[in-house]
């Protein structure tokens, strides 16, 4: 009795760590370009299932090891980033009020891509799935837990931790950072914006094409989980402050156990109404969000 | 200064609608009588018609009022679930079409409530999360609504005598929504309430300070722009037969947008123009749905990357938009 209770608690917290470090990294991703070139890319839901979508082309038509197909769908982000950046993105870096439009231009793109996954992966299947990282299971306590799960929990943490560092510690992150809080003093500091931009048009992308792959390869997926994941990652950069990698960390988190105890006790929809609502109300009383800069 | 040539700009614009209306009026009523040979086509330009009317309600916010919400399929989608809802519990669809309305438009200004307080992209986004909400609310009481399966073989109107509304007179029905529907447009926008509509578009701080009472006439075009969503929703459900949660999602306010912003927001014909363009692609495009989200995705872009004034300002404020991206390589190499 008492057993079920705590295997039905575990899962629970062992999902919640899952899903809520994949918010995170989509989040963090969201965040990190719109705080630097003030672009709330609405088109990340799309750019996450893209990543699962090649993830999936790569395992299962193409037979590559799930490891080595992460690291390309990874890869294949930068130069499509850069792409976009080159022919998009960079027209509006001196518009004011360019958030808007970078949020059509998003939605354009989130339009786009939903018509190609429809036409080329929906005629295929409805649900993707994708080979484990590794095999085998480990018991927590009563609770099995499969060890690709725990596998994919821990690159996603150290890929959390990593980035924290970078921004924090390294030149380049240093230069992100300083741009993000004055970019005509970082100019007059002598750095590159527009470099700094592009890298973080870049980076920021490749962030939400590791979450979406590594939430390929601990779940199964299918085509509408883009949509969910879009409004979801802006509902947790809403609510932990445009631009604070910190706030959209832990609201992530905070995200990824309310979705996996409500979705316990309730439906996955009552989970999503619950963060729209708590997007609205932060968005009304404190649009700053809760970890502002 | 710029707000003050562009307001004389709007109301020279706002003049001489007599010919276009005409115009339109009479396409509008002939062409149902020309297509009523080809069932099909009436159709399309029978959609086409209520696409006009979801226009110009969104254009009134977009383009006059200045803001823009991406919920109007959503507000669409409240009065067409309403209105099949009391159809089916034995009402009048003719009693039941302005109840519907309303409950848009009442809706409308409650869901409009988050502009008094954001502005730009946090009040589109707020827009967008409460049109996700009302979809996701589509599909989770499914008790009302059927849930994703939706609601089929919705009955059409009856005319007096008691037998159903044909095929032609429906179009006709729609064709004078759609005319009705502009002419209101084109009364609003040439009337003071209109002209402070625009003040508040241009700046609503200062339209503030002029003595405008921003929050109540923003309210008032929510109450509008929405009554046009809601009748365009509530001849929608009958009309087609069948309304989903998919019928009203995201895409569909997106594409509404897209009509207004291609054809030329903050001008009476251009989101008609845009409407009559855009609407028919998605039934021509039927075979090939995926397509259309392309092309739109496409058309999205063009429209905010070339044209941002959209088919009928584009030409005339061409001059004026190119000055901006002079600057952008001036910056960079400037901070070098």
């Amino acid at each position: 009795m008492s057993d079920a209770n705590l295997i039905i608690l575990l899962s629970t917290i062992s999902t919640g760590l899952i899903l809520g470090s994949i918010f995170a990294l989509v989040a963090v991703g969201v965040t990190i370009v719109y705080g630097s070139i003030w672009m709330p890319n609405a088109a990340n839901g799309q750019f996450f299932v893209l990543a699962a979508l090649l993830g999936w082309t790569m395992t299962v038509s193409w037979g590559i090891h799930p490891a080595i197909a992460a690291i390309l769908v990874i890869g294949v982000s930068v130069p499509l980033s850069y792409g976009l950046e080159y022919i998009l993105v960079r027209r509006f870096y001196d518009v004011p009020n360019r958030n808007i439009s970078y949020f059509v231009l998003s939605l354009g793109i989130t339009q786009i891509l939903t018509g190609i996954f429809a036409a080329t992966y929906g005629r295929w299947s409805d649900q993707f799935q994708l080979p484990p990282l590794v095999s085998g299971i480990t018991f927590i306590g009563p609770l099995p837990v499969a060890n690709n799960r725990l596998m994919v929990l821990a690159l996603a943490l150290s890929i959390l931790a990593a980035l924290f560092a970078l921004l924090r510690y390294h030149r380049y992150g240093r230069a992100i950072r300083a741009v993000f809080q004055n970019r005509d003093a970082a100019a007059l500091r002598g750095v590159n914006v527009k470099a700094s931009y592009s890298l973080s048009f870049a980076l920021g992308n490749a962030v939400i094409f590791a979450g979406g792959i590594l939430f390929a390869l601990a779940y199964s997926f299918d085509l509408t989980v883009a949509w969910t994941m879009s409004i979801t990652a802006f509902a947790i950069m809403i609510i932990g402050g445009p631009g604070s990698v910190l706030g959209a960390v832990i609201v992530g988190m905070v995200f990824g156990f309310t979705q996996a105890a409500v979705s316990t006790v309730a439906s996955p929809t009552i989970a999503a109404f619950s963060y729209l609502g708590a997007m609205l109300l932060i968005l009304l009383f404190k649009p700053s969000g809760l970890f502002a800069r | 200064m710029t707000p003050v040539t562009e307001k004389k700009d709007l109301s020279l614009l706002a003049k001489g609608h007599g010919l276009p209306l005409a115009c339109f009026a009479v396409v509008a009523f002939a062409t149902p009588f020309l297509l009523s040979g080809n069932r099909y086509f009436a159709f399309v330009a029978g959609v086409t018609m209520i696409h006009i009317l979801w226009a110009s309600g969104m254009n009134l916010l977009y383009g006059y009022t200045g803001l823009m919400p991406l919920m109007i399929a959503g507000l669409a989608g409240i009065s067409a679930y309403t209105v099949v809802g009391l159809t089916a519990s034995g009402w009048s669809f003719w009693l039941a079409l302005p109840v519907g309305a309303l409950a848009a438009s009442i809706s409308g200004i409650i869901l409009g409530l988050p502009s008094l307080r954001l502005k730009g992209f946090y009040f589109t986004l707020c827009s967008l999360v409460i049109q996700t909400v009302v979809t996701l609310g589509f599909i989770y009481f499914s008790g009302l609504t059927n849930g994703d399966t939706g609601i089929s073989q919705i009955p059409l109107p009856s005319m007096g005598g008691g037998q159903p509304l044909s095929g032609l007179a429906y179009d006709l029905v729609l064709s004078a929504a759609a005319v009705i529907g502009v002419i209101v447009l084109i009364v609003i926008v040439k009337s003071t309430l209109g002209r402070r509509l625009i003040a508040i578009r241009e700046d609503d701080e200062l339209a503030g300070m002029l003595g405008i009472n921003v929050t109540g006439y923003k309210m008032i075009a929510f109450f509008i722009g929405s009554l046009f969503a809601g009748v365009g929703g509530a001849l929608y459900a009958p009309y087609i037969g069948f309304i989903s949660p998919r019928s009203f999602d995201v895409l569909i306010s997106m594409n509404i947008w897209l009509m207004v912003a291609f054809g030329g927001r903050g001008t009476i014909w251009g989101p008609v123009i845009g409407a009559i363009l855009l609407a028919p692609l998605s039934f021509l495009l039927q075979e090939y749905y995926t397509v259309k989200d392309i092309l739109y995705g496409l058309l999205i872009i063009a429209v905010i990357v070339l044209m941002p004034a959209g088919i009928a300002g584009g030409f005339l404020r061409k001059k004026k938009e190119s000055a901006p991206p002079l600057d952008v390589p001036a910056t960079p190499r400037g901070a070098k």
